[in-house]
């Protein structure tokens, strides 16, 4: 809503001088001219009719105008009660553009929020990409309505530690955490390595042998969960070749011998898995996964190397909200998690369930963030 | 035999009462979208994605590919009518079928342009009904040094395009180089030249710049221009009809570039951008008269529109083939696949094939479709010129406004665009070309990835960058592109003299 009023001020306040205000007001002087017209032809009942009809119109327009604004200042007087329930339509912004693991998450809920009757109100899903998230995030931070809320995984961790952003997790309230995703590291299917021994074995002796590819900057996601593991298994992170390739081509690079590695979530590699194009060394999870070819790969605990990564993804609102809203959304998102349309999800998209309520989730975060922390510190990328 | 099953199958599923309407629908919506300035086939794509909840996955997914190809085919227009480029992939559209449309001949320009578009679309879906699978190995061909080469050549590209001043034109690109660092450093992840702002984390889009160099700039330079009166001639449509010397000068570049552009296309992220520069440029060089180009030249519309086009149906190729989109745009169609339930992949052609040959097939119908709706709607298209001039002008800024905010629903990206405007207001006034800025801002991030991504991997070995015959001779042809004319104009000098 503010970005639209921005806008629309925008657009008035172009230097346009007169030209524009002419093309606008002309169909309008026209039809009054030809409402006189007709009143000198046709009589005065024609004429009143026609003035009744632009009145109740104009009427219209008005009330469509402000019915928005109305809401908006009744949202302010609701706060702070016992019981807490949504007065207007509630906004969930997914921080990238459409069609990313925030924006299917942030959409599906949504549905299922609205089909199976979960919430009354209206729920609308916003892209606001940017930022690798930070645009979204200070958005919520600056709108500051419990009616506003966002989706967002450990990218929310990663991006205030290396220093992209300046709000971190500490600045919102986390609502509900909804799934677990895991991450992959896949080779071509020609590739020496059979396990991730066998690949930690060579880059134990030469660390800058490998090259790993992933679809996210250094530092973030698909980095750091290779990082992560990669320590365990004993070897020398400060020397790890990460290419980040954000066009898409990083499995490209994998099949043509660019790199050796490709990082990357669980589902992005089961296609190419099942047409023989690149086998999977190892996935991230502490537990086998289930689905067709997602339980033929082992997990790194499997093959003694004790460490996991986890990409939750969960709901947050703005910092300080009330705590009976907090609440109501819990609630609200733990019937999702329960409901059996995304246990139906769940398994289409291979995720897993890891629901936690606000204050759990809080808790999580918190290690998370003291633990990814000083991994970054030790590879020097930390702020 | 198999093949030949699913293409058969492809044909029913296209060729059925359903199919056709939906590539009808959808090139219907995926040329009007694109037609308007600022919007290109990814809102467009977007746009219908929620359209097609519910239905059957191969019908939908026809439709889907209608409207990114109608969207490519109609996004000429605003480059040729408005100088106003909705996607990266028509500006070299701009640099000749502007000129003309000025010139009062608007509607031989979008004759041409739909005319090399429906050629180019049809001769790559030709190719890739027979090569796709084979093709899927060259689309992952290309590695870091490769692609590296292959913008380098790209950008050999300013030489030619720079109309008198060869300074000027250089500083211009290394403007759009700048422009171009702006963001956040895939490959460290450190910000750069942001001042602070997660606005410009991402770093700035194609489309701002794009409409403010061109769009805005054109329209700045109207407003302060407005009463001299050679300008007004513009609102002349002209003869629609094509000359049979016009038809002859189109030839060459379209059964060229249909062939160029679609290999480039293939190529993931290379795509529409790329081949219609290089198209652009190979056309320029091999020309007999190549001081017409930038002037309205036929060939100068011609190469870029068939290459855009035949690009679009390349990049089918790693998407249905591998799964591997090439581009933002084939990016968001991956997304509208997975919605469908349709994982593209290797194992596409065997467990889908209505699916795989179904979409190749229904853009032969699609492609005729446009050719058959644009050809008779250009003289009405064309009538946008005749509006008057401080209304066109309104809803030219109006358009650019809206194509920039729906990037990412921004207020900021509006006062780039502004900026930008003003930038290529003054480079336009002291005869600064922005063709070299815009060539310079969309390869020079690729280049520098690909160029740093090789490094990382040799260890920082230079050796990389010429380890294999792909880059080798991308490089040859690159020298050459740089060293062929010099000989030519040393030669024409010695017989001056």
């Amino acid at each position: 809503m503010y970005n639209l009023i921005n806008f629309m001020w925008f657009i008035f306040l172009l230097p346009l001088k007169q030209n524009i205000l002419k093309t606008v007001t002309k169909p309008f002087l026209s039809f009054t001219m030809k409402l006189m017209k007709d009143y000198n032809l046709k009589g005065r009942d024609i004429y009143m009719k026609k003035l009744w009809m632009m009145a109740i119109l104009s009427l219209l327009v008005f009330v469509v105008a402000c019915g928005d604004q109305s809401a908006d200042s009744e949202a302010d007087s609701g706060e702070g009660g016992g019981d807490w329930e949504p007065e207007q339509n509630i906004e969930i912004v997914a921080p990238s553009g459409a069609g990313g693991g925030w924006d299917t998450t942030a959409r599906s809920v949504g549905k299922i929020m609205e089909e199976e009757g979960i919430v009354d109100t209206d729920i609308g899903v916003v892209n606001k990409p940017g930022g690798g998230g930070a645009v979204g995030w200070s958005y919520i931070n600056s709108t500051n309505d419990p009616h506003n809320l966002f989706v967002s995984s450990p990218p929310l961790i990663f991006v205030p530690l290396n220093g992209q952003s300046d709000l971190s997790y500490e600045d919102f309230t986390p609502l509900s955490n909804m799934i677990a995703d895991y991450g992959a590291f896949a080779v071509s299917e020609d590739a020496e390595w059979d396990n991730l021994n066998d690949l930690f074995d060579d880059m134990k002796e030469d660390p800058s042998s490998v090259t790993v590819v992933g679809a996210s900057s250094p530092g973030s996601m698909d980095h750091m969960q290779f990082v992560k593991i990669a320590k365990a298994a004993g070897v020398d992170i400060q020397e790890i070749k990460y290419v980040s390739e954000q066009e898409g081509g990083a499995l490209t690079q994998i099949l043509n011998g660019s790199a050796d590695v490709y990082s990357t979530g669980v589902a992005e590699t089961v296609e190419q898995v099942k047409a023989g194009k690149i086998k999977v060394l190892g996935v991230t999870s502490e537990e086998r996964l289930d689905g067709d070819v997602l339980s033929d790969f082992e997990t790194a605990k499997e093959q003694g190397i004790d460490a996991s990564f986890v990409n939750w993804r969960g709901f947050f609102g703005p910092k300080d909200m009330d705590p009976a809203a907090v609440a109501y959304y819990e609630e609200k998102f733990k019937e999702v998690s329960d409901s059996d349309k995304f246990a139906e999800l769940r398994d289409q998209y291979g995720w897993d369930e890891m629901y936690m309520n606000s204050e759990e989730y809080q808790e999580f975060l918190k290690e998370q963030n003291d633990e990814l922390g000083s991994l970054l510190e030790e590879l020097g990328l930390g702020q | 035999m198999g093949a030949l099953d699913g293409l058969m199958q492809g044909f029913q599923v296209a060729f059925s009462l359903q199919g056709i309407m939906f590539v009808l629908i959808g090139v219907v919506t995926g040329t009007l979208i694109g037609m308007m300035p600022g919007l290109g086939p990814i809102s467009a794509i977007a746009i219908m994605i929620p359209v097609t909840y519910g239905m059957d996955p191969s019908t939908a997914l026809v439709m889907m590919a209608g409207v990114y190809y109608g969207a490519v085919f109609g996004g000429s227009t605003s480059s040729i009518l408005l100088n106003a480029p909705g996607i990266s992939g028509t500006v070299a559209t701009a640099f000749d079928g502007y000129p003309m449309a000025q010139r009062g001949e608007a509607g031989k320009a979008l004759a041409i342009a739909a005319i090399s578009s429906f050629t180019g679309g049809t001769v790559s879906v030709v190719l890739l009904m027979l090569f796709a699978p084979a093709l899927a190995q060259v689309a992952v061909s290309f590695g870091p040094p490769q692609y590296f080469a292959l913008m380098f050549l790209g950008l050999t590209a300013i030489s030619s395009l720079s109309e008198g001043s060869t300074i000027k034109a250089l500083i211009s690109a290394t403007l759009g180089f700048i422009a171009a660092t702006i963001g956040m450093d895939a490959q460290t992840g450190t910000t750069r030249f942001t001042f602070g702002t997660p606005n410009l984390i991402e770093g700035i889009d194609f489309l701002v710049i794009a409409l403010g160099l061109f769009a805005i700039a054109e329209v700045c330079f109207l407003i302060i221009n407005r009463k001299d009166k050679s300008l007004s001639k513009q609102s002349d449509i002209g003869n629609l009809k094509l000359s049979k010397e016009d038809l002859k000068e189109m030839k060459g570049p379209m059964t060229r570039q249909s062939f160029l552009g679609f290999i480039l296309g293939v190529l993931p992220g290379a795509g529409a951008t790329i081949a219609s520069f290089i198209g652009y440029i190979t056309e320029k060089r091999i020309a007999k008269k190549p001081e017409e180009f930038g002037k309205g030249s036929v060939r100068g519309v011609a190469a870029p529109e068939t290459a855009n086009n035949a690009a679009t149906s390349g990049a089918f190729v790693p998407l249905l083939s591998l799964g591997i989109p090439g581009s933002g745009t084939t990016a968001v169609m991956l997304g509208a696949f997975l919605v469908l339930g349709i994982q593209p992949g290797p194992l596409l052609v065997q467990d889908r094939p209505e699916v795989f040959w179904g979409i190749i097939a229904s853009m032969y119908i699609g492609n005729v479709f446009l050719l058959i709706l644009n050809l008779p709607l250009i003289p009405y298209i064309a009538k946008i010129l005749k509006i008057s001039r401080p209304m066109l002008i309104s809803l030219v800024i109006i358009f650019s406004l809206i194509g920039v905010y729906s990037i990412s629903f921004s207020t900021f990206d509006l006062y780039l665009l502004l900026i930008f405007g003003v930038i290529g207001y003054l480079m336009r006034l002291f005869s600064f070309p922005a063709a070299p800025f815009i060539l310079a801002f969309i390869l020079g991030g690729m280049m520098e990835q690909a160029l740093r991504q090789a490094l990382t991997a040799s260890g920082g070995n230079l050796a990389i960058l010429v380890s294999d015959p792909i880059s080798i001779s991308l490089l040859i042809v690159s020298a050459l592109s740089f060293v062929v004319p010099l000989i030519r104009i040393r030669k024409k000098d010695v017989t001056q003299d």
